[in-house]
């Protein structure tokens, strides 16, 4: 099956979301309509509650869509089997706001895990290595996270994100739990990479001092699409 | 080379790894010793019917095993005498006797055989040496087996003490062992067995022995025996009287089923010890594997991570039980003076083996359904 990439690496239509059953089912994403084009990074923020992290659930092919249309780098996931899912899934990059790394791997083990998902053995050390160097990590490659600062742990994790050159990176909150410092530089470092290698980006935050690094900002507010605002660069 | 993650996940806690190898080497242990115990009753159930010079055996009906005998009719092994193929029979007489030991004075049961002092019953030439043979001619003699417990006191030829209350002599020794049925044996005369076991009539015996001639068939001479001979004697074969004590030691008695339990009972217990360790390791990586999940891995993989872990586990497990239960067996040996003959033998640290890797998958298929169960959604 080959497939032409269009110029759109996330495609939402009329996509809603409920959580429970029957009595207890809550609606949580109400008609959303989202063109994400490729090569942009785009910023989600919103209060707390207003359904950031199911949306990103939802275009990471980690939840199944209940109703509406999702396409995701040119495929339509709606309907997919779970092994399906999980193919799409390994186009994509997500960094977590927790790092969760293996404390008893080190930094370029762990990142070299991603690298094993292609079945590509023989140059997984090289690779892992070369991108944690992008990331100023080149001299702590072989520690293990326990011996990491939290900025250079939740360096790890976007190296492990980006290591295969995924299309679509997926990020909710990365600079949570990092200070101001270490945040600015994370968000730094995942923007060259992305402008260098064209990705799209999807971050939530509630960081205002990162805002800067976006191509545009769209707002959720109770599960609606309340804002969309592209910033000129 | 792959990232070698089950390894890397058990070699990190240290003390979790240590305690894990120590539980199931625990169970291996426990195994070794449970099965040693079998291996050796069953041993030494069959021990004695090796070491006698003869091919087919002739029992009463109601013989359990060889220490709990029924007597039946010398004249059924003359009748067996006359067929084709036999060069020789020979009778047994056996029995429990009183003990005293000479030096503490104290009472202890014995197992007594008697035969005819021309009759060269056993294999082991030791029995028939000419010292041996003529304390069996001896008035109100015995010779005693070394591999008796210390408990019966001296062996030396010459001591003198009670059997049955009546004066004996030690007149020499050889080597047989009692099994599980005696802690130590007595081998004399028909004449001082009678005597010992006064009214005790030489026309019942305990068991018939049978020599063949050298080309024939024990099978079919059995068979035709047990055709011919009336029912109040069984007809085995070495091998067949082998099987049956065996059997009476390990089905029919509870011994077997306490053993078996003593094995399954230490599974169970290396069984949760490994689950234990393997669900906490799984419960401290929940969001690792959560996220090699979303990243694109499948069940499969973290499974078979899991499983890793667990052959991991049995082998590191294993080793140091094998090591152990080997001494432990060394230690038997040398405290029942070589009366049970408890030995490792390949085929069972094989049988071990395999257990241990299947109990410890087991704890593993069990506990890696919270892995596999894991939402990666919820990582987020
Ligand atoms: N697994 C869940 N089950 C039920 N309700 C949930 C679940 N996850 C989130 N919610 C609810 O859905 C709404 C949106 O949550 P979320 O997407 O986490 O918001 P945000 O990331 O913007 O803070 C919230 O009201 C939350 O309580
Ligand atoms: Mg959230």
């Amino acid at each position: 099956m080959t497939r032409i990439a269009s110029s759109t690496a996330v495609q939402i239509r009329q996509l809603s979301y409920f959580f429970g059953q029957g009595d207890l089912r809550k609606q949580v994403l109400y008609d959303i309509d989202l063109d994400l084009p490729r090569g942009q990074i785009v910023i989600m923020t919103g209060p707390s509650g207003s359904g950031k992290t199911t949306l990103l659930t939802l275009i990471g092919a980690l939840r199944t869509v209940q109703q509406g249309s999702l396409q995701v780098l040119d495929q339509e996931i709606v309907g997919l089997s779970r092994a399906a899912l999980v193919t799409v899934r390994r186009n994509i990059g997500f960094i977590f706001q927790a790092h969760n790394l293996f404390e008893s791997l080190t930094a370029s083990q762990n990142v070299e895990m991603a690298v094993e998902l292609l079945d590509r053995w023989g140059d997984k050390r090289q690779k892992a290595v070369q991108m944690l160097s992008q990331l100023g990590l080149a001299d702590r490659v072989d520690y293990k996270p326990s011996a990491l600062s939290g900025g250079q742990k939740q360096r790890v994790a976007i190296a492990r994100a980006l290591v295969n050159q995924p299309a679509l990176v997926l990020a909710d909150e990365p600079t949570a739990a990092l200070d101001k410092q270490s945040g600015r530089e994370v968000v730094t470092l995942m923007q060259e990479l992305a402008k260098s290698q064209g990705k799209t980006i999807l971050m939530v935050t509630h960081d205002n001092r990162i805002l800067d690094v976006a191509d545009r900002i769209i707002t959720l507010v109770d599960g609606r699409l309340e804002t969309d605002e592209s910033l000129a660069s | 080379m792959k990232t070698p993650l089950a390894l890397l996940n058990l070699t990190h806690e240290k003390t979790r790894l240590l305690v894990a190898i120590a539980g199931v080497a625990f169970a291996v242990l426990l195994v070794f010793m449970n099965l040693g115990f079998l291996g050796a009753l069953a041993k030494s159930a069959s021990q004695i019917y090796s070491q006698f010079d003869a091919d087919v055996f002739l029992l009463s009906p109601q013989t359990l095993e060889i220490s709990t005998n029924k007597a039946f009719p010398r004249e059924r092994l003359y009748q067996a005498a006359g067929f084709a193929g036999v060069e020789r029979t020979m009778p047994i007489y056996a029995g429990y006797g009183q003990w005293r030991n000479p030096e503490t004075r104290k009472n202890r049961s014995i197992f007594v055989f008697g035969i005819n002092p021309d009759d060269p019953v056993f294999l082991d030439p030791e029995f028939r040496s000419p010292q041996n043979l003529d304390a069996l001619r001896r008035p109100d003699t015995t010779l005693i087996d070394r591999l008796s417990r210390p408990e019966f006191g001296s062996q030396q030829a010459g001591t003198i003490t009670e059997l049955e209350r009546r004066r004996v002599t030690v007149g020499g020794q050889y080597v047989l062992g009692g099994g599980f049925a005696a802690d130590g044996t007595l081998l004399m005369s028909d004449q001082n067995f009678r005597r010992f076991f006064d009214p005790f009539p030489l026309n019942l015996i305990s068991v018939g022995l049978i020599k063949l001639q050298p080309e024939s068939d024990p099978d079919r001479v059995a068979a035709a025996l047990a055709a011919a001979l009336p029912k109040d004697v069984i007809v085995l074969t070495k091998p067949q009287i082998v099987d049956r004590e065996r059997t009476y030691w390990i089905s029919t008695t509870s011994i077997g089923f306490i053993f078996g339990l003593g094995v399954t009972i230490s599974c169970i217990v290396g069984v949760i010890i490994v689950y234990q360790i393997l669900y906490t390791d799984i419960a401290d990586h929940m969001k690792q594997y959560a996220t090699l999940k979303a990243m694109g891995y499948r069940s499969g993989f973290l499974v078979q991570t899991v499983i890793q872990e667990a052959i991991i586990l049995a082998v590191l497990g294993y080793i140091p039980g094998f090591i152990i239960s080997l001494g432990l067996y060394e230690l038997t040996r040398s405290a029942t003076a070589g009366g049970l003959p408890i030995g490792m033998e390949w085929e069972r640290a094989l049988f071990v083996l395999l257990l241990t890797l299947s109990m410890c998958i087991l704890s593993a298929v069990i506990s890696v359904r919270k892995v596999v169960l894991a939402d990666p959604a919820e990582v987020f």
